[in-house]
């Protein structure tokens, strides 16, 4: 071998030798690369392991909490698995008896049911699927299904797994839910007030019919939602009177964002309207806020007519002539009006407060307006008069009226008193009564001063009858004829005047004495009075319709028919004297009429008969006064007396009495 | 019955005393009157229980004590109270009438106008008292 070929030999050995080198540093790399590879891929391997494990323990813990009842059928629907709350639910359990869940919907789900489950077979799942069932312990519910189906490792369909969910009550509160939101959201539209809701960015959020009108908005309350509102007010504001005003308090309202009730609006067109702000926060965040607004245009009109009428009232009060004042029920001076305080010469400081009878009322007063407002709280009203003294100590009389007072609840709270000062009535009624005794006494004692009178002129004309009829018997057969004649004329002028007299004293005592009035027949009276007077047969007297029975005093009715009857008697000069007496019954009286044929009376004459001393035909028998007799009694019954007379044909009495 | 009664007369007007007396003597009747001009007098002689008259013949209007009054202090006595007592006056007043009644009298009589009538009434008022049994003085 030569030295090259060893050398050759060497150089080769020595490549020979690095490149194992390299290879076996390369494999060594290669081994440790695989090494590390499996300890990452055992330690994955582990993981995935713990993390199946993991989820298999955990799906089976979702599985058997799970609150809601979890079910699994197969595709016939017969119950594979169910959890404790599907066995509560629907009453039964597929671990002691075998069941089919699609025979547990209501008949009238029949449809709807195949409709879910071809849903699930074809496209693998259903969700918000709600169906009423009828459950073994608890009637009919509601559920709600999320379900899907579950397929093997070829993509075969093997079964399927749902949640149902009783969701009866749910559906049931949903529903008064719905129907409240229902009745707010009608509320809200149909309300009498404008209402507009706007959000914190001021887009509005909610708003009504009444807020479009009262703001004269062409669009329907749901056109505005979501429309911004930050202009509006400029917008709005030409309907205002003062429209900057309106703009400005707006503004600072939106700022403040604080609650504001009753701002008050004028509008152009008369309106007024009460608005509310009312801003809404939620966990203390603005939120936005609500607006108000309420037609008050009648309510502001009412009460300004309430406030004049008030006005006018208090006016009437303070300066009527009548004294006014408002007590408590403990008779305290709530209110006193001017007349009040003039009539009692109190202030009006010096009254308030004060108990009104012990200030004015004499002690009997004292006690009467106790009584009286012990009626006052029993609700009565009354009218009374007491006796009090002003403040200078002088006594009035006043007469009070008094009512209770009430509050808004109805309660007697005191009482309004009236008052009129009638002290001068008073002194006029006391005068009157002194007047009228002494008038009665004064008329007793004429009365009897006519008899005396009578008495004392009577007694001398006896005296001279009596003188002269001595004379005549003393000289009996020594007088000459003539003589004779005068001393009867003597006789027949005492007649007269007896009669006269007696005449005067009968007229002077009508209506001074008077007596009882009885029912008296006056039938019996007339056919008395025809016994009585003397009727000279030539004379005839007859009641053409019966008379009626009055209530009367007997010996005034008979004065007034026996001088109108011996009238017609006496003033007959027919030789068949007819008198008639007849009577109409009227409403409230009866007319009553006596008629003669005899001399009559001349018409100028009518009137002036019924006066005292009016004789028209001077006799021996007629003093002039049983006219006016007549006419005096008529006065006192108060009824009329009348004439109809023509002269030489007769005279027709008419008068009246009262029934 | 008596043949005579005494009377006793009160009145004051002179006439109207002769008119009795008159009356009495021309009916041939032989009364004894007794005259007294008013009450005062007449009760002054109504002392005398001796001498007590059947009946009276009273006035109402009389000065001092008038016919009423002296008629209840009449009627007060003891004694005097049954003396039938007659007025005889001009007045028709039904208060003194009644007053009168009231009292106690014997009658009311009304002096008439006319003498003859007057003669009239007083022969028959007479006539019935002296017919009348009377309680003796």
């Amino acid at each position: 071998m030569n030295k090259e070929e060893v050398d050759i030999l060497k150089r080769a050995l020595a490549r020979e030798k690095a490149a194992r080198k390299a290879a076996e540093k390369i494999l060594e790399e290669k081994s440790a690369e695989l090494y590390d590879l499996t300890q990452e891929l055992q330690s994955s391997n582990e993981q995935l392991e713990k993390l199946v494990k993991e989820k298999t323990s955990e799906l089976r813990g979702v599985f058997e909490n799970i609150i809601d009842a979890y079910v699994v059928i197969d595709l016939w629907g017969n119950v594979l698995k169910m959890n404790d709350s599907a066995v509560s639910l629907l009453g039964y359990n597929n671990e002691i008896q075998d069941f089919n869940l699609l025979e547990l919907a209501d008949v009238s789900e029949a449809e709807h049911i195949m409709n879910g489950f071809h849903s699930i077979k074809y496209e693998g799942s259903i969700t918000d699927f709600q169906v009423k069932i009828n459950t073994k312990n608890r009637g009919q519910r509601l559920v709600h299904i999320n379900a899907s189906l579950i397929i093997d490792e070829e993509n075969n369909p093997i079964a399927a797994q749902g949640i149902v969910r009783d969701i009866t009550q749910e559906k049931a509160a949903e529903k008064q839910l719905i129907e409240s939101e229902n009745r707010l959201a009608t509320l809200i539209q149909n309300l009498d007030s404008g209402v507009l809701l706007e959000d914190e960015n001021r887009t509005i959020a909610l708003t009504n019919k009444k807020f479009c009108e009262l703001f004269k908005i062409p669009l329907n309350p749901e056109e505005l939602i979501g429309q911004d509102c930050t202009n509006s007010a400029e917008d709005s504001k030409v309907l205002f009177e003062e429209p900057e005003a309106f703009v400005d308090r707006i503004n600072s309202i939106i700022e403040k964002r604080e609650l504001v009730l009753g701002d008050e609006l004028v509008m152009v067109n008369g309106t007024v309207l009460e608005r509310d702000y009312i801003p809404i926060f939620e966990d203390s965040t603005y939120k936005g806020h609500l607006w108000k607004y309420k037609d008050i245009t009648l309510r502001q009109k009412y009460r300004q007519s309430i406030e004049a009428e008030r006005e006018k009232y208090s006016n009437i009060i303070a300066n009527m002539n009548l004294g006014l004042i408002e007590v408590s029920v403990d008779d305290e001076i709530l209110m006193a009006n001017n007349s009040f305080l003039e009539m009692s010469g109190y202030s009006e400081d010096e009254l308030i407060g004060q108990i009104a009878h012990n200030t004015f009322a004499t002690d009997d007063s004292k006690k009467r307006i106790v009584n009286e407002n012990l009626d006052r709280k029993k609700g009565l009203s009354n009218s009374y008069e007491i006796e009090v003294y002003r403040k200078d100590g002088v006594l009035r009389n006043w007469l009070i009226s008094g009512a209770p007072n009430y509050s808004l609840n109805g309660e007697v709270v005191g009482s309004i008193g009236i008052h009129l000062d009638i002290t001068n009535l008073k002194n006029l009624q006391r005068q009157k009564e002194t007047l009228l005794k002494e008038l009665e006494k004064s008329n007793d004692e004429l009365q009897e001063y006519a008899h005396i009178v009578s008495h004392d002129l009577k007694s001398p004309l006896r005296s001279i009858n009596a003188l002269v009829s001595w004379i005549k018997e003393d000289n009996n057969g020594k007088l000459d004829k003539l003589s004779l004649q005068n001393f009867d004329h003597i006789e027949t002028t005492l007649e007269k005047m007896e009669l006269l007299i007696s005449d005067v004293l009968e007229y002077s005592s009508i209506g001074s004495n008077v007596t009882a009035k009885n029912d008296i027949d006056l039938n019996e009276l007339v056919e008395d009075l025809k016994r009585i007077l003397f009727v000279p047969d030539h004379i005839s007297i007859n009641i053409l319709n019966p008379l009626p029975v009055i209530k009367g005093e007997k010996t005034k009715l008979q004065q007034l028919f026996q001088n109108l009857i011996s009238n017609a008697i006496k003033f007959n000069d027919k030789a068949h004297g007819i008198i008639e007496i007849d009577v109409k019954e009227k409403s409230s009286y009866y007319q009553f009429s006596i008629s003669d044929n005899g001399v009559g009376i001349d018409k100028q004459y009518h009137d002036k008969i019924f006066k005292i001393f009016h004789a028209l035909n001077k006799s021996k028998d007629s003093t002039g006064i049983g006219l006016s007799i007549v006419k005096k009694i008529i006065d006192l019954y108060k009824g009329e007396i009348w004439i109809e007379s023509e002269e030489g044909l007769g005279t027709t009495f008419h008068f009246t009495l009262k029934k | 019955m008596k043949n005579a009664l005494k009377i006793l007369l009160i009145e004051d007007d002179t006439i109207e005393v002769m008119k009795l007396n008159r009356a009495t003597s021309s009916l041939n009747m032989n009364h004894q009157i007794i005259e007294a001009k008013n009450g005062e007098v007449a009760l002054e002689l109504l002392k005398d229980h001796s001498a007590l008259p059947d009946i009276i013949l009273l006035d109402l209007n009389m000065p001092k004590i008038n016919g009423i009054e002296f008629l209840r202090i009449l009627k007060n006595d003891d004694r005097l109270k049954y003396i039938p007592t007659i007025i005889l006056t001009t007045s028709n007043n039904q208060k003194d009438l009644l007053e009168c009644y009231k009292i106690g009298i014997a009658g009311y009589v009304l002096k008439p106008l006319k003498y003859e009538e007057y003669v009239s009434k007083i022969e028959k008022l007479l006539a019935y008292w002296r017919m009348n049994e009377l309680i003796e003085a």
